[in-house]
């Protein structure tokens, strides 16, 4: 009597073919048993929790910009104001206090250089791995794959080394060029160029074509959604990034918004409505990326169950 | 390039196009920024592991064998590595076992086309995306012990207020609960897709023999699921096994080192008591512990490519 034995028949009767009629009612409204919650309580009860966990998840970011504009009369009191003040002018306040310009100036200009040059080593790579024969490449593949298993956290301490023997402490450089190969972006353009027929590059060798230009002028604008994905990726990463900057810098002109918001914290770390304030403006560029690009990022999330995260 | 302007001839050697030695010169990029600042580094902290390391003159550098391992075992250190083992295994478990389960469930109550339901999940989703210093501040602020949203939570429960993160008893939860807060966006989208690959017909083959949704989840839905939820656990092992920021931002190990789990000991031992030996001692552990949870991953992988 077990439900799995009768689930069993029931699907073995569905792979015969026997039983795919009598499963929907006539209406085409769904079958339902007695038991079965999925019925009208269900339909006002799911809606219900799916709206309350939106709201849970969404209670930190709305709390952040509440006290971003909340006065600080507002702030430290016990139990909390859940309606601020409306003071815009904590966001005068913390931007004045840190050169933030410098900061974005920074992330930009190292998140662009380190998308610049993962999307053209993972250009090259991914296509030769993909399309090209060559002696030693099931090797270096593997290295090239065994390079996502190391954390990190592992990397700190011989890249410091490194860092101060090339003279790259404390410069764009050691923010930019150790990230500008990607385990996944490699790993993403070679899966799609495998699944690109043959016949294409068979008739592009036909006419003559050397690697260079099949790869540009044929491989790669097909790629181009894959493309999005690992720019993206990427983007966000070098964006988000902290541990990695934060030693490998100390001055200002050259250090990232995460790692200026880091400093922020340190000095400014009572004053919570210049705080939230300074959080919301560095956090809602990012916000409102992931706003316009949702479906991207969401496809990158299935991109990274075929390789690697991150 | 050649090849172009000959045109026939090489089109009459074949293959030559895909089979040169270009593929070398294409591959040379990638390849040289992980050997210098990946595989190289990687070799690198074996040896400084082996070395009592001087930060500051490495002529006085001094290769002491595996003393800074027999240190890791003695327990002569403050924290015992014991305690940190201990203190990432306390994190890394809630990660895997809370993130896998909540995230499961939110993706069965979400998937589901329709508006609210893809608005809850994008809010789901939202969290993740944001950067791990910026939301750290936020729950820190959430975590205040007098004007803090927590302790007004607890107040609805009659629950005295609470220094979240200054007691020994709270902090690891409070990190918990950020960490969850901001990574199970991440593992309920890879839910959402595995459960668009497994057949509906069967759940309603099982609705029709009566089950409840239960017994329809448990029996028909998770069995189908079971390498997604693998990968899952494989992949927040790994995650959170490597945590640091948030450690950082909102409790800096402590209190005392209460939260200080083994990223974030490597960068304290590193960086801030300038155990360099004994820190990169520490990284050969946290990377021999990565790479058999990445090989259960790749294993894992090839299954769920089978699979879905």
């Amino acid at each position: 009597m077990s439900p799995t034995t009768g689930t069993q028949t029931n699907a073995q009767a569905i792979r015969s073919g026997r039983l795919t009629r009598p499963l929907r009612i006539a209406g085409g409204r769904t079958w339902r048993t007695p038991g079965n919650p999925h019925g009208r309580v269900g339909r006002l009860l799911q809606p219900a929790a799916a709206v309350a966990v939106g709201l849970l998840f969404l209670i930190p970011i709305l709390w952040m910009l509440i006290t971003s504009v909340a006065s600080d009369a507002d702030v430290f009191t016990f139990p909390p104001k859940l309606w601020p003040a409306w003071d815009f002018s904590n966001y005068a306040k913390a931007w004045g206090k840190s050169p933030w310009l410098t900061y974005f100036g920074n992330t930009v200009l190292i998140a662009g250089s380190v998308v610049l040059l993962v999307l053209i080593t993972s250009l090259l790579a991914g296509f030769a791995f993909a399309l090209m024969r060559f002696r030693g490449k099931g090797v270096l593949f593997l290295l090239v794959m065994s390079a996502m298993m190391v954390p990190q956290t592992v990397l700190l301490i011989p890249n410091f080394i490194i860092a101060q023997k090339l003279g790259w402490y404390d410069t764009y450089l050691i923010q930019i060029v150790p990230w500008g190969a990607s385990v996944f972006g490699i790993f993403l353009l070679r899966q799609f160029f495998l699944t690109l027929p043959k016949e294409l590059f068979e008739a592009a060798e036909m006419d003559g074509a050397g690697p260079f230009r099949m790869l540009f002028s044929v491989a790669a604008p097909l790629a181009a959604p894959s493309l999005v994905l690992v720019a993206l990726n990427s983007f966000m990463g070098s964006w988000n990034a902290f541990v990695w900057p934060y030693i490998m810098t100390k001055s200002d002109a050259v250090r990232p918004i995460e790692v200026g918001l880091q400093a922020f914290y340190g000095t400014e770390g009572t004053d919570w409505t210049g705080l939230c304030a300074a959080v919301s403006f560095t956090t809602l560029p990012i916000i409102a990326l992931f706003l316009f690009l949702q479906k991207y990022f969401v496809t990158g999330v299935y991109g990274t169950q075929g390789s690697v995260r991150g | 390039m050649k090849s172009i302007v000959q045109g026939r001839p090489a089109a009459s050697r074949g293959r030559s196009g895909l089979r040169s030695p270009v593929a070398y010169l294409l591959i040379l990029p990638a390849i040289l920024i992980f050997l210098v600042f990946t595989i190289g580094p990687t070799v690198f902290t074996f040896i400084v592991s082996t070395f009592k390391w001087n930060w500051l003159n490495p002529d006085q550098n001094k290769f002491v064998g595996v003393a800074n391992y027999q240190m890791l075992v003695d327990g002569s250190q403050d924290p015992p590595f014991a305690a940190t083992l201990l203190t990432s295994g306390y994190f890394v478990v809630a990660m895997v076992v809370g993130g896998t389960a909540i995230s499961l469930a939110l993706a069965m109550l979400l998937r589901k086309a329709g508006r609210i339901n893809v608005a809850a999940r994008t809010a789901v989703f939202l969290a993740h995306v944001t950067p791990l210093v910026a939301t750290s501040i936020v729950w820190v602020w959430i975590f205040n012990p007098r004007f803090g949203l927590a302790n007004l939570v607890m107040s609805w429960f009659g629950i005295p207020n609470i220094d979240w993160l200054g007691n020994s008893r709270f902090a690891m939860p409070a990190v918990i609960i950020y960490s969850l807060w901001h990574e199970i966006g991440f593992t309920t989208v890879i839910f959402l897709g595995g459960l668009t690959t497994i057949s509906t017909e069967l759940a309603e083959a099982a609705r029709l023999d009566g089950c409840n949704a239960w017994q329809e989840f448990w029996n028909v839905t998770f069995p189908q699921l079971r390498p997604v939820v693998i990968f899952v656990i494989v992949v927040s092992s790994v995650a959170s096994l490597q945590a640091f920021t948030q450690f950082f931002m909102m409790t800096g190990g402590g209190p005392g080192f209460d939260t200080a789990t083994l990223g974030f000991q490597l960068y304290q031992q590193a960086f801030v008591f300038r155990k360099t030996g004994y820190a990169a001692a520490l990284a050969v552990v946290l990377f021999g512990i990565t790479v058999a949870l990445s090989i259960l991953q790749l294993r894992t992988t090839r299954s769920l490519g089978r699979n879905a």
